[in-house]
C-alpha cells in the first residue's frame, strides 16, 4: 500500500486489527512454548484488567493521573505560551535567556524527583510539578520558533493596519505561529504522559504509575503490572487522539500542509 | 583517505574503547567466568540488602575467603524488596535474605522456595520524628508510617503493637519505600515514621532527627524478619551447596555473637567491602546495645512462622492456610546445629 493511494475506510481499520490480533497470538504463543510461570498471557492480563475495576482502583487512579496531566500541562501552556511568544518576538531578550533554557531543557524531569520531592513534599504536588516540567520546554521553544518564523510581511501589514504590540502579538502573531505551537504542545503532551507515569512510581501514592509499583509489589502478580501498563497505553493513545481533533479545527488548519 | 575509510576506523576505534572500558571498569568477571563452569561446581549468587538484618551474608563470605573452604558463594547486593523478588522469581539468584511474610506469600503464589534458615533476631524498630508530635504509639493515629514491603514483618509489628493500643487498621497510612531511602524521606519530613531494620533507626538516631519509639522485641519476643530462602531446585539437584550456605551463616552468626570487637570488625568490613556505610553506623547499629540485633539461634521455628501466618491472614495479605512444613526445609538447620563460630580472629586481617 503506498502513500500516494488513499485507503478505504474499511481498510483503515481492518489492516491495524489484523496488526494488533498478530501482535496478541505471538504473545500468547511466545509465552505457551516458552512454558514461563512468570511472564503472564494475554488472558491473564484480561482477567488483571477485570481484576483491576472490580477493586474499584483503576478508574480512582485513571482520574488522578489525568487530572495531575491536566494541571501540569494546564500550566505549561498558561505559561509557556506567553513567554514563548514574548522571546520570540525580543529576539535579543532570547539571546540573554536561551543559554539558560538550553542547559535546563535536556534535564530529565525524572532527574528532578529528588528536588521536587524536597520543595513540595510526596503529593500531587510534587508530580504535578514534574509533568509541567516535562511539557513547559517543549512548548516554549516551539513557540519561540514560531515566531520567528512568521514572514516580516505579516507584521508589516498589521503595523499598516495600525495595531499595537500586544495586539499584533495576539491577533497576527499567534494565529500564524499556531500550527508550530500545536505541534510542540502535541509533543509535550506526550511527554506529561509519559513523566506523569514515572513521577507516580516515586512521588505519590495514586495515580496509573503508581498501580504499576503497587502491582509490582504484591508479589508475583506480574499481570495486574501488564494490565497497568497496556491501560497507560491506550489512555496515551486516546489523549493523543483527542489533541488530533484539536488539530482540525479550521481556525488552526490552514498552515497544515494539506489543508483542504 | 576515504571518508568511508575515515568513517569506518573511527566507528571500529570507539567500539574498541567503549568495549575496553566496559570490560576494565564494570564487568563482573568473577560472576562471568562462574556462568561458564560446569553446574556441578558453579558457585550460588546469594541477594542481599544492605541491613543489619542480613549481615551474616557479608560476614559469611567475607570470613569465608581467608577458611580452607575457600569463597561459598556469589553475594550479590540489592537496594530494595521488588527487584530482589524479581531476580529469585527468575532464577538470577538462587538464595535470598527476604522478609519472612514475603516468602510465605511467594510460596502461596506458586514460587518454587523454601525457607531454610533465618538471618537474625530482633534488630527492627519504630523511629519518629525526634522532636515530633509523636511521644507514645497512641499517637500514630492518623500519621503516616513507612515500612519496607506489605509483605515484610515490620508490617506485622506496627499491627501488633496496634492491637495493643487498640488502634484500628487503617488508622495509620502505611506506604511502601526502599529501606536505604527512609531515614532521608524521615529528615525531609516525608513521612512521620518508619519501621525498619537497623542501621536505619541508627542512622536517624545518629542524624539528630530520629528518636526510636519502641524496638521489635517490645511487642513480638523473638522477633525475626529476614529469613534465607533458596529455590526448590538447587535443594532438589545440590542439596550440599545449600548445606554449605547455612552451615557458614550459622558460623557467621556464632561469630557475630561471640564478643564486641567481633562485632566492631564486622561493621568495619561490612561497612566498607559490602554495604558501602560508613563502618561507624554500622557499629552503632551492633554495638549500642549488643543485643538491639543478634544471630544465633537461627534454626526455623513453626510458632514463629505459624504467628506470622495467621497475623498474615488476619491482616488480608495471604489467603491460604500454608502448613509450616510446605515452605520450610529444616534438615539444613538441623544439621548446622552442630556447627561451631568461624575460627577467625578479628583485626587479623587488614583492610586493603
Amino acid at each position: 500500500m503506498s502513500s500516494m493511494i488513499k485507503p478505504r475506510t474499511w481498510e483503515r481499520f481492518f489492516w491495524p486489527l489484523i496488526a494488533a490480533a498478530l501482535l496478541l497470538a505471538l504473545w500468547h504463543y511466545s509465552v505457551v512454548w516458552t512454558a514461563t510461570k512468570v511472564f503472564p498471557s494475554p488472558m491473564s492480563v484480561e482477567k488483571g484488567i477485570v481484576e483491576l475495576f472490580h477493586k474499584h482502583v483503576l478508574w480512582a487512579d485513571i482520574e488522578d493521573s489525568l487530572r495531575r496531566v491536566a494541571i501540569g500541562f494546564g500550566l505549561a501552556v498558561v505559561i509557556g505560551v506567553p513567554l514563548g511568544l514574548s522571546l520570540g518576538w525580543y529576539p535579543s531578550a532570547n539571546q540573554v535567556v536561551n543559554p539558560v533554557i538550553q542547559i535546563v531543557r535536556p534535564i530529565s524531569p525524572i532527574a528532578w524527583i529528588p528536588v521536587a520531592i524536597i520543595f513540595f513534599g510526596v503529593g500531587d504536588r510534587a508530580a504535578i510539578f514534574l509533568v509541567f516540567l516535562g511539557s513547559f520546554f517543549p512548548i516554549l521553544v516551539a513557540c519561540v520558533s514560531g515566531v520567528s518564523s512568521v514572514p516580516p510581511i505579516f507584521r508589516s501589514a498589521g503595523r499598516n493596519f495600525g495595531l499595537s504590540t500586544p495586539q499584533l502579538l495576539a491577533r497576527v502573531v499567534f494565529p500564524a505561529a499556531l500550527p508550530q505551537i500545536l505541534i510542540g504542545a502535541r509533543l509535550a503532551l506526550g511527554i506529561a504522559w509519559l513523566v506523569v507515569v514515572a513521577g507516580e512510581m516515586i512521588a505519590v501514592d495514586s495515580g496509573l504509575g503508581y498501580l504499576v509499583i503497587d502491582s509490582r509489589n504484591s508479589g508475583k502478580r506480574y499481570d495486574l503490572v501488564v494490565a497497568a501498563m497496556l491501560m497507560i497505553g491506550v489512555i496515551g493513545l486516546t489523549l493523543d487522539f483527542c489533541f488530533r481533533r484539536l488539530e482540525k479545527i479550521k481556525s488552526v488548519r490552514w498552515g497544515f500542509r494539506d489543508a483542504s | 583517505m576515504l571518508l568511508k575509510t575515515k568513517v569506518t576506523l573511527f566507528a571500529v576505534g570507539w567500539l574498541v574503547l567503549i568495549s575496553a572500558a566496559h570490560a576494565y571498569l564494570n564487568v563482573n568477571w568473577a560472576a562471568v567466568l562462574n556462568d561458564y563452569q560446569p553446574v556441578e561446581k558453579r558457585k550460588i549468587t546469594v541477594a542481599y540488602l544492605p541491613v543489619t538484618c542480613q549481615l551474616t551474608c557479608p560476614v559469611t563470605d567475607y570470613i569465608s575467603k581467608y577458611s580452607t573452604s575457600g569463597e561459598e558463594f556469589m553475594p550479590r547486593m540489592f537496594q530494595g524488596f521488588p527487584e530482589m523478588k524479581e531476580a529469585l522469581i527468575s532464577n538470577r539468584v538462587q538464595a535470598a535474605f527476604i522478609v519472612a511474610p514475603m516468602a510465605l506469600a511467594l510460596k502461596a503464589q506458586g514460587v518454587p522456595i523454601k525457607v531454610v534458615y533465618l538471618g537474625h533476631r530482633y534488630g527492627s524498630s519504630v523511629v519518629v520524628q525526634k522532636n515530633g508530635p509523636i511521644k507514645t504509639f497512641a499517637d500514630m493515629r492518623g500519621k503516616t508510617v513507612a515500612i519496607p514491603s506489605r509483605f515484610s514483618d515490620e508490617r506485622l509489628l506496627l499491627f501488633r503493637a496496634m492491637k495493643v493500643w487498640g488502634i484500628k487498621p487503617g488508622e495509620i497510612k502505611m506506604v511502601e519505600m526502599a529501606p536505604p531511602d527512609v531515614s532521608g524521606a524521615l529528615a525531609a519530613h516525608a513521612i512521620d515514621g518508619f519501621a525498619m531494620g537497623e542501621p536505619f533507626p541508627s542512622q536517624a538516631e545518629i542524624g539528630g532527627f530520629g528518636r526510636v519509639l519502641f524496638q521489635a522485641r517490645e511487642y513480638w519476643p523473638d522477633y525475626m524478619s529476614c529469613i534465607l530462602v533458596v529455590r526448590q531446585d538447587l535443594i532438589d539437584k545440590r542439596p550440599d551447596v545449600v548445606q554449605v550456605l547455612v552451615d557458614g551463616i550459622a558460623r557467621s552468626g556464632l561469630w557475630l555473637d561471640t564478643s564486641k570487637p567481633h562485632r566492631e570488625d564486622a561493621a568495619d568490613f561490612v561497612g566498607r567491602f559490602y554495604y558501602n556505610q560508613k563502618p561507624g553506623l554500622l557499629r552503632w547499629a551492633l554495638t549500642k546495645p549488643l543485643d538491639r540485633v543478634t544471630y544465633s539461634p537461627l534454626a526455623p521455628r513453626k510458632a514463629d512462622f505459624d504467628m506470622v501466618r495467621d497475623l498474615m491472614i488476619e491482616t488480608g495479605v495471604l489467603n491460604k492456610k500454608l502448613e509450616f512444613s510446605e515452605y520450610t526445609d529444616t534438615r539444613f538447620s538441623d544439621n548446622a546445629g552442630t556447627q561451631t563460630s568461624w575460627r577467625y580472629e578479628p583485626g587479623i586481617a587488614t583492610a586493603k
